[in-house]
């Protein structure tokens, strides 16, 4: 078995794991990896044609594609070692990992620092309580997006969603220009899922409808799906009998939630944060386990890639300060809040001492008018910022410095 | 006399039903009318069967507003006619789930021409696929049923098959827990039923000797005032089982035909000749009836019905393995809530862990007119979770929901015979729970019944010298040790190509069982064999990757790849001519 020990090694090469592995390039940090299980890097960007992506970073719309491929130009430049088809199937607390791949057998990984940047998973039928019978033709978005995207091929023919969260929007025009009939998108919750420019879009651009408060109930269709059933929910959303109706269709695709890769995680006794699905981070984006770091969509799933990569350099830049001995380890907590109309908050903690800049990353609890962001500690407004809106779906950012000793919290109010 | 019993049962428990009974000279039972729903029809059914003196049950019966779908069998027997005979067998069994695949395989130890016939794509297609893996230990069972007999030599006889084909087993154990001294009696009554079934090494058990065997009890703080100790219960992998049973019986030369449907059993002079198929006719002294919910047509079509086959519905609720159960041994805690609700003929299911340690709940059991109804209900999911009594585990963690439909007769008993109308014809009929724990005895009585018929006809049949009892278990990438690992992929790399990231499963493994005797043509049937796609992300990572190697595999295009049938295509067309290159 071959071994090698690096400074930093970052386990996925998506836009966390490369803005993290760059970043820490810019610190100083000398033997950085990235160790990638895809043939190429850029994660799931790769499938992600449509555009809209870097306005935040780049002031561009770049298509997903594109956004990666300024990072994989930027990666080729440095010298950090990229893995590819090499998976990391165990990662201890000390900070071992092994990994393998057809070219190297097993690696034995020994880390200074480790950055996981693996992304997230889609929730499944089963996961939601999708009723009936089981047959081919019940897909995930990003599996849908995957197979015509990357692959070359169509699914189906007539298609209902489940779930307005974003990709579910994003696949409702994608296969509306594949020729897919796209007979309406289904939502669960009294509001959508997804962020307000993809329901205008994706959906009303191209006449889909969009059904809150509603489900699928039931599947119908022993070996391929032939028909759904959907049915409206009350507010406790159960179903509300009498208001079942039959929607054929070849194609069930469902965008019922994301969920932060975690088996890695749980491997290394990581502690997980109920809320964000993901592990309970410090400002430095460190996890409990000193010196292993969480970017991007493991720390917690975002809905703009530019915090993904923006999470990505917060770990790095928290990696590279644990390599020189200082950073967070080790020090006493203030815990982190979720105020008013906040439903959570990342971090969930930052170590005590001043600091000139936490970046607070958050989600409100209802849709919102125009509203002030602001970060509190021992009744001091320590940041504040006004948004135009607010809505569940929509990851809010907000810097502010930090004092001392003292809970902060993190509210929003409309103003 | 038995018949005017019958007829005072209906007038006295069914007052208001209009159901005509006859009987024939062996005490078979037919009932004629319509019901007034489902479930009226079952409880006639059984009530009728309990009679003294009534050998078995068949349901002409009809249920008002309910359909009750009836196969087609004419165009198989058309087709397979038009084709001629395709085969000459000594034995051919119609049906490849654990009782078809179980008798192939104790068969295939004499120099026997064996053909099985299955109607699915894969071995396991019907009742074997959906189910918990348990090899009961057999004190559930009704005393002096054939059933309770062949569970408990099944659960003996596996521990042969465990060694030979190198099955996946937990060895858990069963603890029956009771929380008060007013359950004694019940607790008692259960090791009375054991120690008269002949269950091995039956205790009951002191509070401290039953947390000393699992330690978990006194993690999560169960009240416990005695426990009843079940040591030879154990936990199997259904599907792999029937993979292990088929591949060694073929290695074994019996040859096995999938999505082939028999149309007709063929009969001369009182004597089966052989079967009609879908693909043609197989002519054999000896047909073997292991076709489950579909046993009673296949036994009309030999002319000998004497039983009616009834869906028995289960849901069963897979648990994601990263959530450790409390218990690694099977635990049950028999409060008063625990079971309620249940259908009566049914055990109740429960809370297995599975060799791989993913919690299983359930099953339910809901009579169902369709026998290929094997849809999830909200109802049959809720009582499913009823049967969770582990604090640690809750519904967030489901990552699977699935059910299926098991073939029960009136008598609630197995049915494993040679006919008495046609000769050569043998039952193996309503093998319902506790089906897969008894196979091995169910196997055992069909090579008796067919070596003692062949000693009367004068011949006697020895073993073969050459019968290959070992079927060795392929590599389990995730199991070994990383030098191991290191070591495999160092030979061959695509050991090191990793598909499904949540069971760890690599293409080495994939391509190992696309090469197996008995080859996966199905995502599903991958998925069975590998684990590939059982994990928590459900396939939505590796299904297309198991697409791509099915495709290359077998040399077709990725549109022809099936999740199960051959109506059940994953992707329908290409849309980008462009695709085609670089492939």
């Amino acid at each position: 078995m071959e071994k090698m020990k690096v400074d930093l090694a970052v386990i996925g090469g998506g836009p966390a794991g490369m803005a993290a592995a760059l970043e820490a390039k810019r610190q100083g940090v000398e033997k950085v990896v990235i160790i990638e299980r895809d043939k190429k890097l850029g994660g799931i960007l790769q499938q992600c044609i449509h555009d809209g992506f870097g306005l935040h970073r780049f002031g561009e719309r770049l298509a997903g594609t594109e956004y990666a491929q300024r990072f994989i130009d930027q990666v080729k430049e440095t010298d950090i070692q990229v893995f590819l088809e090499t998976m990391v199937i165990e990662m201890t607390a000390d900070r071992e990992i092994y990994a393998c791949g057809k070219k190297h057998g097993m690696l034995h990984i020994s880390c200074g620092a480790i950055v996981e940047a693996m992304g997230c998973r889609e929730r499944t039928a089963s996961q939601v309580s999708l009723y009936g019978k089981r047959p081919a033709g019940v897909y995930t978005a990003g599996s849908v997006q995957r197979f015509i995207n990357m692959e070359g091929y169509l699914p189906g023919k007539e298609a209902v969603i489940l779930g307005s969260g974003d990709i579910g929007l994003i696949m409702a025009r994608r296969m509306t220009l594949e020729g897919i009939h796209v007979k309406g998108v289904y939502e669960v919750m009294s509001s959508p899922g997804g962020l307000t420019r993809n329901i205008v879009q994706c959906l009303d651009d191209y006449d889909i409808p969009l059904t809150l408060s509603a489900t699928v109930n039931e599947i119908h269709g022993k070996e391929r799906i032939e028909g759904v059933t959907i049915a409206k929910l009350d507010e406790n959303r159960n179903v509300i009998e009498g208001t079942e109706e039959y929607v054929s269709c070849d194609l069930l695709v469902l965008a019922v939630g994301l969920i932060p890769e975690n088996e890695l995680s749980k491997g290394a006794g990581i502690t997980l944060d109920g809320k964000t699905k993901g592990p309970v981070l410090d400002e430095n984006f460190m996890t409990d386990v000193p010196g292993i770091y969480a970017a991007g969509n493991v720390s917690v799933v975002y809905d703009l890639v530019d915090y993904v990569s923006q999470s990505g350099e917060i770990a790095a830049r928290g990696a590279a300060s644990y390599l020189k001995g200082e950073g967070s380890a080790g020090k006493e907590w203030n815990h982190v809040a979720a105020g008013e109309n906040v439903n959570f908050v990342v971090p969930s903690k930052v170590s005590q001492g001043d600091k000139e800049k936490v970046s607070f990353f958050l989600r409100v609890t209802k849709p919102l008018k125009k509203s002030k962001v602001e970060v509190m500690q021992n009744g001091v407004v320590l940041a504040s910022k006004q948004i135009m809106h607010g809505a569940p779906p929509e990851m809010v950012a907000i810097d502010s410095p930090v004092s001392g000793e003292g809970t902060i919290t993190v509210c929003v109010r409309e103003v | 006399m038995v018949l005017d019993m019958v007829k005072q049962m209906l007038s006295e428990s069914f007052p208001d039903e209009n159901i005509s009974p006859s009987i024939d000279e062996r005490n078979i039972v037919t009932l004629r009318g319509e019901c007034s729903d489902w479930n009226t029809l079952i409880q006639i059914g059984h009530k009728a069967a309990a009679v003294e003196g009534v050998r078995n049950v068949v349901s002409e019966m009809t249920a008002k507003g309910v359909t009750i779908p009836r196969r087609d069998y004419e165009p198989f027997r058309e087709s397979g006619e038009k084709i001629g005979v395709i085969r000459k067998a000594d034995v051919v069994i119609i049906g490849a789930g654990i009782s078809g695949c179980g008798v192939a395989r104790e068969l295939s130890r004499y120099p026997l021409n064996i053909v099985v016939v299955e109607r699915g794509n894969d071995v396991a297609s019907g009742a074997s696929r959906a189910n918990n893996g348990c090899i009961h230990h057999g004190q559930e069972c009704k005393s002096g049923t054939l059933k309770t007999r062949l569970n408990v030599e099944g659960n003996r006889g596996y521990r042969r098959w465990e060694k030979e084909l190198h099955l996946n087993v937990l060895d858990c154990g069963a603890l029956q827990i009771i929380q008060e001294e007013s359950q004694m009696p019940e607790l008692k009554k259960r090791y009375e039923t054991a120690l008269r079934n002949d269950v091995e090494g039956a205790k009951i058990l002191t509070p401290e000797e039953t947390r000393e065997l699992e330690p978990g009890l006194a993690k999560t703080n169960v009240p416990i005032y005695a426990a009843l100790w079940l040591p030879t219960q154990r936990q199997i992998e259904p599907y792999e089982t029937c993979v292990a049973l088929a591949e060694n019986a073929t290695v074994n030369g019996v040859e096995f035909l999938f999505g082939c449907e028999v149309g007709d059993v063929l009969t001369e002079d009182g004597k089966t000749t052989g079967i009609v198929t879908s693909q043609g006719i197989i002519q054999a002294p000896y047909v073997i009836n292991a076709a489950g919910v579909y046993a009673d047509d296949i036994a009309k079509m030999a002319g000998d019905q004497f039983y009616t086959i009834h869906g028995r519905k289960g849901t069963i609720v897979i648990m994601d393995k990263a959530k450790k159960p409390s218990y690694p041994r099977l635990v049950s805690q028999l409060t008063p809530e625990y079971h309620k609700g249940k259908n009566v003929e049914s055990k109740g299911g429960g809370m297995h862990p599975t060799p791989h340690m993913n919690l299983l709940l359930g099953p339910s059991a809901m009579e169902v007119p369709d026998k290929e109804d094997n849809s999830t209900t909200k109802k049959d999911l809720d009582y499913t979770m009823t049967c969770n009594q582990d604090p640690n585990i809750t519904s967030a963690d489901t990552i699977r929901i699935f059910a299926g439909v098991r073939p029960a007769d009136f008598k609630e008993d197995f049915i494993v015979e040679m006919s008495e109308i046609t000769e050569g014809f043998i039952h193996v009929a309503a093998i319902q729970s506790p089906g897969l724990a008894s196979a091995p005895a169910i196997a055992k009585r069909v090579v008796r019944i067919v070596t003692d018929d062949y000693r009367k006809k004068g011949k006697n049949l020895i073993p073969k010298a050459d019968f290959v009892a070992e079927r060795k278990a392929g590599v389990c990438f995730h199991k070994l040790s990383h030098e191991e690992q290191d070591k495999l992929i160092k030979k061959d790399p695509r050991y090191g190509n990793i598909i499904c990231r949540c069971e760890q499963i690599s293409e080495g493994e994939i391509l190992d069982a696309m090469r197996s005797p008995v080859p996966p043509r199905s995502v599903d049937a991958i998925k069975h064999r590998t684990r590939a796609g059982m994990g928590r992300c459900q396939g939505g990572f590796c299904q297309i990757k198991v697409i791509e190697l099915l495709a290359r595999e077998f040399g077709t295009e990725w549109t022809d790849i099936h999740l199960r049938g051959e109506d059940s295509p994953i992707l329908l067309e290409k849309n980008r001519k462009e695709a085609e290159k670089g492939r």
